[in-house]
Protein backbone atom coordinates (compact mmCIF):
# COMPACT_ATOMS: atom_id res chain seq x y z
CA UNK A 1 0.00 0.00 0.00
CA UNK A 2 1.51 3.34 -0.75
CA UNK A 3 1.76 5.84 1.48
CA UNK A 4 2.42 8.81 -0.24
CA UNK A 5 3.82 12.33 1.00
CA UNK A 6 1.01 14.48 -1.38
CA UNK A 7 -2.06 13.13 -1.17
CA UNK A 8 -3.65 12.52 -4.54
CA UNK A 9 -6.44 10.61 -5.94
CA UNK A 10 -6.88 9.32 -9.74
CA UNK A 11 -10.27 7.88 -8.62
CA UNK A 12 -10.82 4.44 -10.97
CA UNK A 13 -14.76 4.34 -9.68
CA UNK A 14 -17.74 6.39 -10.97
CA UNK A 15 -19.57 6.84 -8.10
CA UNK A 16 -19.35 8.05 -4.74
CA UNK A 17 -20.84 6.47 -1.59
CA UNK A 18 -21.39 7.03 2.13
CA UNK A 19 -20.03 5.43 4.59
CA UNK A 20 -23.60 4.32 6.92
CA UNK A 21 -21.70 1.65 9.08
CA UNK A 22 -18.19 0.77 9.63
CA UNK A 23 -17.78 -3.21 12.10
CA UNK A 24 -14.45 -4.27 12.61
CA UNK A 25 -12.98 -7.38 13.88
CA UNK A 26 -9.32 -8.09 15.24
CA UNK A 27 -8.93 -11.86 14.30
CA UNK A 28 -5.84 -14.40 14.90
CA UNK A 29 -5.03 -16.55 12.52
CA UNK A 30 -3.79 -19.75 13.74
CA UNK A 31 -3.28 -22.44 11.78
CA UNK A 32 -4.31 -23.46 8.39
CA UNK A 33 -4.21 -26.67 5.89
CA UNK A 34 -1.05 -25.20 3.86
CA UNK A 35 0.83 -23.85 7.30
CA UNK A 36 0.23 -25.50 10.98
CA UNK A 37 2.24 -22.30 12.40
CA UNK A 38 0.49 -19.11 11.01
CA UNK A 39 0.17 -17.07 14.27
CA UNK A 40 -0.76 -13.46 12.60
CA UNK A 41 -3.29 -10.77 13.53
CA UNK A 42 -5.31 -9.38 11.26
CA UNK A 43 -7.81 -6.62 11.06
CA UNK A 44 -11.46 -7.53 9.04
CA UNK A 45 -13.58 -4.89 8.18
CA UNK A 46 -17.40 -4.69 7.01
CA UNK A 47 -18.79 -1.43 5.76
CA UNK A 48 -21.61 -0.66 4.59
CA UNK A 49 -22.02 1.78 2.39
CA UNK A 50 -24.86 3.72 0.44
CA UNK A 51 -24.55 5.35 -3.46
CA UNK A 52 -26.48 7.88 -4.43
CA UNK A 53 -29.58 6.23 -5.04
CA UNK A 54 -30.02 5.33 -1.23
CA UNK A 55 -28.84 1.77 -1.93
CA UNK A 56 -27.17 0.05 0.95
CA UNK A 57 -24.27 -2.53 -0.25
CA UNK A 58 -21.93 -4.67 2.56
CA UNK A 59 -17.79 -4.53 1.17
CA UNK A 60 -15.55 -6.35 3.67
CA UNK A 61 -11.70 -7.06 3.36
CA UNK A 62 -9.01 -8.10 5.67
CA UNK A 63 -5.86 -5.98 6.31
CA UNK A 64 -2.58 -7.19 8.19
CA UNK A 65 -1.84 -4.82 11.49
CA UNK A 66 1.07 -3.07 9.29
CA UNK A 67 -1.84 -2.65 7.06
CA UNK A 68 -4.26 -1.24 9.28
CA UNK A 69 -1.77 1.46 10.97
CA UNK A 70 -0.75 2.78 7.37
CA UNK A 71 -4.84 3.30 7.11
CA UNK A 72 -4.98 4.74 10.19
CA UNK A 73 -1.82 7.06 10.05
CA UNK A 74 -3.83 8.42 6.67
CA UNK A 75 -6.99 8.73 7.74
CA UNK A 76 -5.55 10.46 10.75
CA UNK A 77 -3.34 12.85 8.33
CA UNK A 78 -7.12 13.31 6.25
CA UNK A 79 -8.12 14.68 9.74
CA UNK A 80 -5.50 16.58 10.30
CA UNK A 81 -5.86 18.18 6.33
CA UNK A 82 -9.99 18.26 6.70
CA UNK A 83 -9.68 20.60 9.67
CA UNK A 84 -7.89 23.20 8.10
CA UNK A 85 -9.26 23.59 4.84
CA UNK B 1 21.70 -43.48 -5.09
CA UNK B 2 23.46 -41.32 -7.63
CA UNK B 3 26.15 -39.23 -6.91
CA UNK B 4 24.68 -36.59 -8.10
CA UNK B 5 21.46 -36.62 -5.88
CA UNK B 6 24.35 -36.94 -3.02
CA UNK B 7 26.04 -33.53 -3.51
CA UNK B 8 24.48 -30.22 -2.97
CA UNK B 9 24.99 -27.89 -5.83
CA UNK B 10 21.79 -28.38 -7.71
CA UNK B 11 19.93 -28.45 -4.51
CA UNK B 12 19.49 -24.33 -4.12
CA UNK B 13 17.89 -24.52 -7.30
CA UNK B 14 15.77 -27.28 -6.84
CA UNK B 15 14.66 -25.90 -3.26
CA UNK B 16 13.30 -22.63 -5.64
CA UNK B 17 11.75 -24.69 -8.17
CA UNK B 18 10.11 -26.26 -5.29
CA UNK B 19 8.93 -22.83 -3.54
CA UNK B 20 8.30 -21.52 -6.72
CA UNK B 21 5.29 -24.58 -7.27
CA UNK B 22 4.38 -25.30 -3.37
CA UNK B 23 3.99 -21.38 -2.09
CA UNK B 24 3.98 -18.89 -4.79
CA UNK B 25 1.84 -20.66 -7.04
CA UNK B 26 3.96 -21.02 -10.13
CA UNK B 27 2.05 -23.22 -12.33
CA UNK B 28 3.86 -26.47 -14.93
CA UNK B 29 6.96 -26.91 -12.71
CA UNK B 30 6.83 -30.75 -13.33
CA UNK B 31 9.18 -33.43 -11.98
CA UNK B 32 10.56 -33.62 -15.60
CA UNK B 33 11.46 -29.93 -15.82
CA UNK B 34 13.09 -30.04 -12.64
CA UNK B 35 14.95 -33.31 -13.38
CA UNK B 36 16.21 -32.54 -16.86
CA UNK B 37 17.48 -28.82 -15.56
CA UNK B 38 19.10 -29.73 -12.74
CA UNK B 39 19.90 -33.27 -12.54
CA UNK B 40 20.06 -34.22 -15.73
CA UNK B 41 22.29 -37.39 -15.27
CA UNK B 42 19.46 -38.83 -12.93
CA UNK B 43 17.05 -40.99 -14.13
CA UNK B 44 12.93 -40.14 -13.44
CA UNK B 45 12.57 -43.38 -10.82
CA UNK B 46 15.49 -42.13 -9.04
CA UNK B 47 14.77 -38.65 -9.25
CA UNK B 48 11.18 -39.30 -8.24
CA UNK B 49 11.87 -39.95 -4.11
CA UNK B 50 14.53 -37.95 -3.63
CA UNK B 51 12.33 -34.64 -5.00
CA UNK B 52 9.42 -36.21 -2.71
CA UNK B 53 11.95 -36.13 0.00
CA UNK B 54 13.08 -32.57 -0.17
CA UNK B 55 9.45 -31.37 -1.30
CA UNK B 56 8.45 -33.01 2.18
CA UNK B 57 11.43 -31.09 4.50
CA UNK B 58 10.51 -27.80 2.80
CA UNK B 59 7.15 -27.96 3.96
CA UNK B 60 7.36 -29.48 6.82
CA UNK B 61 10.32 -26.66 7.56
CA UNK B 62 7.76 -23.49 5.98
CA UNK B 63 4.36 -25.91 7.89
CA UNK B 64 6.20 -24.67 11.06
CA UNK B 65 7.59 -21.81 10.24
CA UNK B 66 10.95 -22.64 12.40
CA UNK B 67 13.09 -20.68 13.81
CA UNK B 68 16.33 -21.32 13.68
CA UNK B 69 17.37 -23.39 16.70
CA UNK B 70 14.31 -25.55 15.36
CA UNK B 71 15.60 -25.63 12.27
CA UNK B 72 18.99 -26.59 13.20
CA UNK B 73 17.38 -29.41 15.39
CA UNK B 74 15.29 -30.79 12.79
CA UNK B 75 17.84 -30.43 10.02
CA UNK B 76 20.63 -32.01 12.29
CA UNK B 77 17.83 -35.15 13.14
CA UNK B 78 17.16 -35.16 8.89
CA UNK B 79 21.23 -35.81 8.62
CA UNK B 80 21.02 -39.02 11.23
CA UNK B 81 18.10 -40.89 9.59
CA UNK B 82 18.60 -43.71 7.65
CA UNK B 83 18.32 -42.47 3.96
CA UNK B 84 18.34 -38.77 5.08
CA UNK B 85 20.14 -35.84 4.00
CA UNK B 86 23.92 -35.30 4.08
CA UNK B 87 25.43 -32.54 5.99
CA UNK B 88 26.01 -30.24 3.33
CA UNK B 89 22.31 -30.77 2.06
CA UNK B 90 21.28 -29.76 5.13
CA UNK B 91 23.73 -26.41 5.28
CA UNK B 92 22.27 -25.50 1.59
CA UNK B 93 18.52 -26.25 3.01
CA UNK B 94 19.02 -24.12 5.68
CA UNK B 95 20.44 -21.03 3.58
CA UNK B 96 17.82 -21.58 1.80
CA UNK B 97 15.46 -20.98 4.29
CA UNK B 98 17.05 -18.10 6.05
CA UNK B 99 16.87 -16.14 2.89
CA UNK B 100 13.16 -17.24 1.67
CA UNK B 101 11.14 -17.59 4.86
CA UNK B 102 9.68 -14.14 4.94
CA UNK B 103 8.61 -14.49 1.92
CA UNK B 104 7.45 -17.68 1.93
CA UNK B 105 5.41 -16.72 5.03
CA UNK B 106 3.91 -13.89 3.53
CA UNK B 107 2.65 -16.14 0.56
CA UNK B 108 1.16 -18.74 3.17
CA UNK B 109 -0.88 -15.79 4.65
CA UNK B 110 -1.90 -14.60 1.38
CA UNK B 111 -2.92 -18.40 0.71
CA UNK B 112 -4.89 -18.68 3.96
CA UNK B 113 -7.06 -15.46 3.56
CA UNK B 114 -10.20 -15.76 1.56
CA UNK B 115 -11.61 -12.51 1.79
CA UNK B 116 -10.66 -9.09 -0.15
CA UNK B 117 -7.32 -7.56 0.91
CA UNK B 118 -7.02 -4.11 1.30
CA UNK B 119 -4.84 -3.25 -2.01
CA UNK B 120 -4.73 0.07 -1.90
CA UNK B 121 -5.96 3.83 -0.29
CA UNK B 122 -5.62 7.04 -1.92
CA UNK B 123 -7.25 10.16 -0.59
CA UNK B 124 -7.83 13.97 -1.34
CA UNK B 125 -9.86 16.76 0.59
CA UNK B 126 -11.74 19.17 -1.18
CA UNK B 127 -13.44 22.38 0.03
CA UNK B 128 -17.04 22.18 -1.58
CA UNK B 129 -18.79 25.80 -1.83
CA UNK B 130 -21.90 24.27 -2.87
CA UNK B 131 -23.79 21.41 -2.32
CA UNK B 132 -26.80 20.03 -4.27
CA UNK B 133 -28.83 19.85 -1.68
CA UNK B 134 -28.56 22.75 0.45
CA UNK B 135 -26.68 26.23 -0.04
CA UNK B 136 -23.54 25.37 1.74
CA UNK B 137 -20.71 27.26 1.69
CA UNK B 138 -16.94 25.92 2.49
CA UNK B 139 -17.96 22.22 3.52
CA UNK B 140 -14.81 20.06 3.30
CA UNK B 141 -15.11 16.68 2.30
CA UNK B 142 -12.61 13.94 2.20
CA UNK B 143 -13.11 11.19 -0.71
CA UNK B 144 -11.50 8.19 -0.71
CA UNK B 145 -10.93 5.68 -2.84
CA UNK B 146 -9.96 1.95 -1.43
CA UNK B 147 -8.64 -0.59 -3.76
CA UNK B 148 -9.77 -4.16 -2.17
CA UNK B 149 -9.39 -7.70 -4.34
CA UNK B 150 -9.28 -10.95 -3.73
CA UNK B 151 -6.42 -13.42 -4.08
CA UNK B 152 -5.58 -13.75 -8.03
CA UNK B 153 -9.10 -11.92 -9.10
CA UNK B 154 -9.01 -7.94 -10.15
CA UNK B 155 -9.88 -4.97 -7.58
CA UNK B 156 -12.62 -3.91 -6.84
CA UNK B 157 -12.59 -0.06 -6.32
CA UNK B 158 -14.33 1.90 -3.66
CA UNK B 159 -14.65 5.38 -3.12
CA UNK B 160 -16.31 7.04 -0.37
CA UNK B 161 -17.13 10.53 0.65
CA UNK B 162 -16.83 11.53 4.61
CA UNK B 163 -17.32 15.26 5.69
CA UNK B 164 -15.86 16.39 9.08
CA UNK B 165 -18.09 14.53 11.28
CA UNK B 166 -17.84 11.37 9.56
CA UNK B 167 -13.89 11.73 9.15
CA UNK B 168 -14.15 12.39 13.19
CA UNK B 169 -16.77 9.49 13.91
CA UNK B 170 -14.56 6.72 12.06
CA UNK B 171 -11.16 8.11 13.83
CA UNK B 172 -12.88 7.30 16.81
CA UNK B 173 -13.41 3.55 15.96
CA UNK B 174 -9.80 3.46 14.47
CA UNK B 175 -8.57 4.51 17.81
CA UNK B 176 -10.84 1.59 18.96
CA UNK B 177 -9.02 -1.18 16.92
CA UNK B 178 -5.59 0.52 17.59
CA UNK B 179 -6.28 0.16 21.08
CA UNK B 180 -7.27 -3.78 20.84
CA UNK B 181 -4.14 -4.67 18.69
CA UNK B 182 -1.85 -2.63 21.69
CA UNK B 183 -3.77 -4.87 24.19
CA UNK B 184 -3.24 -7.99 22.00
CA UNK B 185 -0.23 -7.65 21.50
CA UNK B 186 0.95 -6.94 25.19
CA UNK B 187 3.13 -9.86 26.05
CA UNK B 188 1.27 -11.90 28.29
Amino acid sequence: MEGCSEPRLDAKSEVTNQLVDFQWKLGMAVSSDSCRSLKYPYVAVLLKVADHSGQVKNKCFEMTIPQFQNFYRQFKEIAAVIETV
Amino acid sequence: MAAELEGSKALGGLLSGLAQEAFYGHQGITEELLRSQLYPEVSLEEFRPFLAKMRGILKSIASADMDFNQLEAFLTAQTKKQGGITSDQAAVISKFWKNHKTKIRESLMNQSRWDSGLRGLSWRVDGKSQSRHSAQIHTPVAIMELEIGKSGQESEFLCLEFDEVKVSQLLKKLSEVEESISTLMQPA
